[in-house]
């Protein structure tokens, strides 16, 4: 009896994570190394969105000079005010905002479903089907870019934010990440839901979403950001100024002999600043991922 | 059976686009005349600040009040792509322009242009410079309604303050060479960090020059020996420091607009587009304010130097052609508008928001009658009085030769490559790539 | 145990389940797949029609066989591009996958402050292409730049012309590349990291390995999926590379960053030679899946 309660104390011991115990020898020195180098870190990785906000408060001729200016001689806070009046800044939000979350939905879902069916169905020519997905990513889209329009046009899309969500819906990246993400969850699973009678589809909805949460995560934002910085596929197929996204819409300040950088800057960092505030908003989803438990007893 | 499969969609999707490409467009009538209003669609870019198109859309309406212009807005920097993007899908307006001369060729031999040579028979063959780029086989294709020719812009503050006279119209490229290294020597004595000059990073910038200027020089023939000169001066002046070298300006984004406008260069090769930019900005502040002129462009020797002589230079033209898909009642209306934009009435509205017409003749008072225009003589002589050859000769070579040339252009004023291998490397890749 | 004999039951379903399970699959697949068909598949089957053909996008296009084909195994330019297309990503790949994986074992714990350094790296991603080739450009400016600065501070007394130079412009862009990508992989390796259950880890750990063995038997292999994908999008995307060239270096100086996707876009947009450049096109198609194939193959060898 005592080894039994010897052995029961000894438990929390040996399961402690002895992680704590190899940290302490880091000590306090080399934590603020560690921070130092992050901070250093950190600066090189902001300091174009550094140049970007400084410039935008510059006045336009001094955003390109010899040496750069890292500081605004004077503060030109108007120039965030004029991009909404200048600029049709509120319709292109309204588009590019329109744009980037149809086509997030629907690459997320279409992607995902497709993405089952190749990772956890097996059908004739599917490994074949898989790499012709995978083939087109490798072809670079300017090359098929005419044949694209003139497609597009002869069914009548062009100049509508349809073209934009139709091209941008069905790509063969969601299919590619679900796909691989699927591959993790254990067969176990699936089977084990079979055997309880659930149909395919309900194993894709109760299974494989929940617990993909970070893969899709990772997906929304992705497709998010790009769909928000698209610059060519809107350049084509949105000519009215009425469907112009953001990006269309800074470019209207470059005019033929001059350009507005300070304005256009102005507009970068406004257009940025959802993004990143959808970014640390969805970090949780990347922080606390689903814990596979119930696999091996 | 994949292989089959493609080429029969391939085939599918071919032949939708040629039959795209062949199809006529939708008027039945020959009538050739429109009675009633007629409305005509132009394309332009950055409508809301590039005044031309609604100039010349709501001069013409005044001229004929019975035809309505009404403008489609495409980008600046991606006017051609766009452009080709719509020809292709059939989708393009009535009239379009021509914004390249480089691009020119690709528009006319593709057949998406009407044969205007009845509107260039109207026009004055002499006045309206850079018609004659626009011939293709005897028969004209488009009308230029503006062609910049590039000039001298020089601050004449500067020069006073450095004490170097200013240019008087007899210069050679020596004589520019020799100018901007004593301006650099003076304004640094008296502590300006201005520079002699300012070269702007395009190529044309130095080849249009040495395309126009140099005897018997062609970029069709492979052979750039003419280049070699040009550079060699580029290079002198870069290592001199009288102007920015080409890695230091493309690396630090600057513009020709700043350079000159806040007088970090006391002179500046440019096209005559500059003009309208510069008033503008001394007008909201982005530019200095400060006394400034043009003077012709520097010259290959002495032969063309002096107010008595005409100076050469390079400018391509801008100009309008006429999309054949246009309804064919429109047609008369179309060429009119043409007609319009080319001739006199055009210019002396385009003049007198500072854009430089294709026929200078008739409008220099009104173009300097604009405020802030330099008013000295040489300024005027300079802006009306050129031999303007176009730096992109219209062939299906150009534009493949230009980009070979481009190469060079970074690669020699970078001193990664030395001019003449530079010049023999160009001249191989032409032989191989522009047969 | 259990699993060999799921998966021996699985064997013995007859020709009307296999037809069943055949239709499921395919009624997955079809939502996505057929606008993937409609929008993509078939322009992608006109380029490969358009490469044997001397279209200029206005006229009509007529077959040509292999003549582009010929052209380009004599096209200096052609070469140029393709080398400098490998130098680009035979440094960017590995150089991207080792810091991206790094950042995201880094990144991957509840430190204090560990959301502001996550979002920081994935800042590149969503700045401006044109704000970051401006002031990577003015950073390796090679008289006024702040690196070149450090460079002579610290005794070296040529430094490079970076982009300005030649030889220096493919390391430049590379390094600028790596960095601006590093955060999205880094993001995409963070999730296949959150998919490993904490279990194994503390298997191992009570196993007695240590933290370089954990790391190679137990994230390797379970995040191997997910490698696959970040090594396939990482070499299809650099061996794509575009934009960054295209804003940062134009190809220059000369034709020292001249890379396949720009040889393409000039080739068809600047000189209307769509049929030679859909050639091209599908030669660094073929050179992706070639690739692609290849690994491929490695990772379902490895699978078993």
């Amino acid at each position: 009896m005592a080894t039994l309660t010897e052995a029961r104390a000894l438990e929390p011991a040996l399961t402690a994570p002895p992680r704590r115990r190899s940290r302490r020898p880091l000590g306090r020195t080399g934590k603020v190394v560690g921070y130092a180098v992050v901070l250093v870190a950190a600066a090189a990785l902001l300091l174009p969105f550094y140049w970007m906000v400084m410039s935008s408060l510059k006045n336009n001729s001094d955003v390109f000079t010899i040496p750069i200016q890292w500081f605004p001689k004077t503060f030109v806070w108007s120039n965030y005010v004029d991009i909404w009046s200048k600029g049709d800044m509120l319709t292109w939000l309204k588009n590019t905002l329109v744009l980037s979350v149809s086509v997030t939905f629907l690459q997320v879902l279409t992607g995902s479903f497709a993405a089952y069916g190749f990772a956890r169905m097996r059908f004739p020519g599917r490994d074949a089907l898989f790499l012709g997905y995978i083939a087109t990513i490798a072809v670079p889209w300017q090359s098929y870019m005419i044949p694209q329009f003139i497609l597009m046009s002869k069914i009548h899309l062009t100049n509508t934010l349809w073209s934009i969500i139709a091209l941008q819906a069905f790509g063969a990246f969601g299919v590619f990440l679900m796909k691989q993400f699927f591959e993790t969850v254990p067969e176990e699973l699936s089977e084990a839901a079979r055997i309880d009678g659930l149909s395919e589809y309900g194993i894709y909805r109760r299974i494989m979403l929940p617990l993909s949460v970070p893969a899709i995560a990772s997906l929304t934002l992705l497709t998010f950001v790009n769909t928000w910085n698209d610059y060519l596929g809107p350049l084509i197929y949105l000519r009215s100024p009425d469907l112009w996204t953001i990006q269309l819409g800074l470019k209207s300040f470059i005019s033929q002999y001059n350009a507005d950088y300070a304005w256009i800057m102005a507009g970068s960092v406004v257009s940025v600043l959802p993004i990143a505030i959808l970014f640390m908003l969805g970090q949780r989803y990347f922080v606390e991922g689903i814990a596979t438990t119930g696999l091996k007893g | 059976m994949k292989r089959s499969a493609l080429a029969l969609l391939g085939t599918a999707v071919v032949a939708s686009l040629t039959l795209a490409g062949c199809s006529s467009g939708g008027g039945s009538s020959d009538d050739a005349t429109a009675d009633g209003p007629v409305t005509l669609t132009l394309a332009g870019w950055s409508l809301s600040t590039t005044p031309e198109f609604k100039t010349l859309a709501d001069g013409f309406h005044k001229v004929d009040p019975n035809v309505t212009v009404e403008l489609k807005e495409y980008d600046a920097t991606n006017y051609d792509t766009q452009m080709t993007a719509d020809l292709s899908a059939g989708k393009a307006p009535d009239i379009y322009v021509q914004k390249n001369l480089k691009n020119f060729y690709t528009y006319q031999s593709g057949n998406q242009l009407l044969d205007v040579s009845d509107v260039a028979a109207k026009l004055d063959k002499d006045a309206t410079g850079g018609l004659s780029d626009y011939e293709v086989d005897g028969k004209t294709y488009a009308v230029p309604y503006r062609q910049d020719s590039w000039v001298l812009f020089y601050n004449k503050d500067l020069f006073k303050k450095a004490g170097v006279a200013v240019p008087d119209g007899s210069w050679t490229w020596d004589d520019y060479d020799a100018a901007a290294k004593k301006l650099t020597t003076n304004l640094a004595a008296k502590d300006s960090k201005a520079l002699g000059t300012y070269q702007h990073t395009w190529q044309s910038t130095v080849q249009g020059f040495a395309l126009a200027q140099s005897p018997d020089a062609s970029i069709l023939d492979n052979d750039f020996a003419y280049l070699k000169p040009y550079y060699e001066r580029s290079l002198d002046l870069q290592k001199a420091g009288a102007q920015v070298s080409l890695g230091d300006a493309t690396s630090n984004s600057l513009t020709y607009q700043a350079e000159f406008g806040k007088q970090q260069a006391a002179m500046m090769p440019m096209g005559t587009w500059y003009i309208a930019t510069l008033l503008s900005q001394q007008g909201t502040g982005d530019a200095d304010t400060f006394d400034w002129g043009i003077a012709p462009a520097p010259q290959y020797d002495a032969s063309t130097t002096g107010t008595d002589q005409t100076p050469v230079t390079f400018g391509d033209p801008t100009g309008l052609g006429i999309n054949p898909k246009i309804d064919k009642k429109k047609i008369a209306a179309a060429k009119e508008f043409l007609a319009y934009a080319a001739g006199v009435d055009g210019a002396k509205s385009l003049a007198s928001i500072g854009i430089t017409p294709a026929n200078t003749s008739a409008v220099a008072d009104t173009f300097f009658q604009l405020k802030g225009m330099p008013t000295d003589d040489l300024s005027k002589f300079a802006f009306s009085t050129h031999d303007t050859k176009p730096e992109n000769p219209v062939s299906s070579k150009t534009a493949t030769v230009q980009n070979i040339l481009n190469d060079l252009h970074t690669a020699v004023l970078s001193n990664s490559t030395s001019i003449d291998k530079a010049i023999s490397d160009a001249e191989s890749r032409a032989k191989n790539e522009a047969p | 145990m259990a699993t060999t004999t799921l998966t021996a039951a699985r064997r013995r379903p007859g020709s009307r389940l296999r037809l069943r399970n055949s239709l499921i699959g395919y009624s997955f697949i079809l939502p996505n797949f057929l606008g993937f068909a409609i929008l993509t598949l078939i322009p992608v089957g006109a380029l490969f029609y358009l490469a044997f053909t001397d279209w200029n996008v206005f006229g009509t296009a007529s077959w040509t066989g292999l003549a582009n084909f010929r052209r380009l195994i004599h096209d200096a330019s052609f070469w140029t591009a393709f080398r400098n297309t490998l130098y680009y990503s035979v440094l960017h790949i590995p150089l991207t996958l080792g810091v991206s994986l790094c950042l995201a074992l880094l990144l991957n714990r509840k430190l204090r402050g560990v959301t502001f350094f996550r979002t920081a790296a994935f800042f590149p991603y969503i700045t401006s292409i044109v704000a970051i080739a401006v002031v990577w450009n003015a950073l390796f400016s090679p008289k006024y730049g702040p690196i070149n600065e450090i460079l002579r501070f610290v005794g070296v007394d040529n430094p490079p012309g970076w982009t300005s130079s030649a030889t220096w412009s493919m390391p430049a862009v590379i390094i600028v590349g790596v960095w601006r990508e590093m955060g999205y992989y880094m993001l995409l390796l963070l999730a296949g990291l959150q998919t490993i259950p904490q279990q194994l880890y503390e298997a191992a750990r009570m196993d007695g390995a240590n933290a370089w063995q954990r790391f190679r038997n137990v994230t390797i292999p379970s995040l191997r999926p997910t490698l696959f994908f970040v090594t396939v999008m990482l070499t299809i995307g650099s061996l794509k590379v575009f934009d960054l060239i295209l804003v940062m270096t134009n190809g220059g100086p000369g034709q020292s960053t001249l890379v396949l996707s720009q040889y393409i876009y000039k080739k068809g947009f600047e000189e209307n030679q769509f049929g030679y450049a859909s050639m091209v096109a599908v030669v660094l198609f073929l050179l992706c899946v070639l690739i692609t194939v290849v690994q491929f193959v490695v990772n379902k060898r490895r699978e078993r």
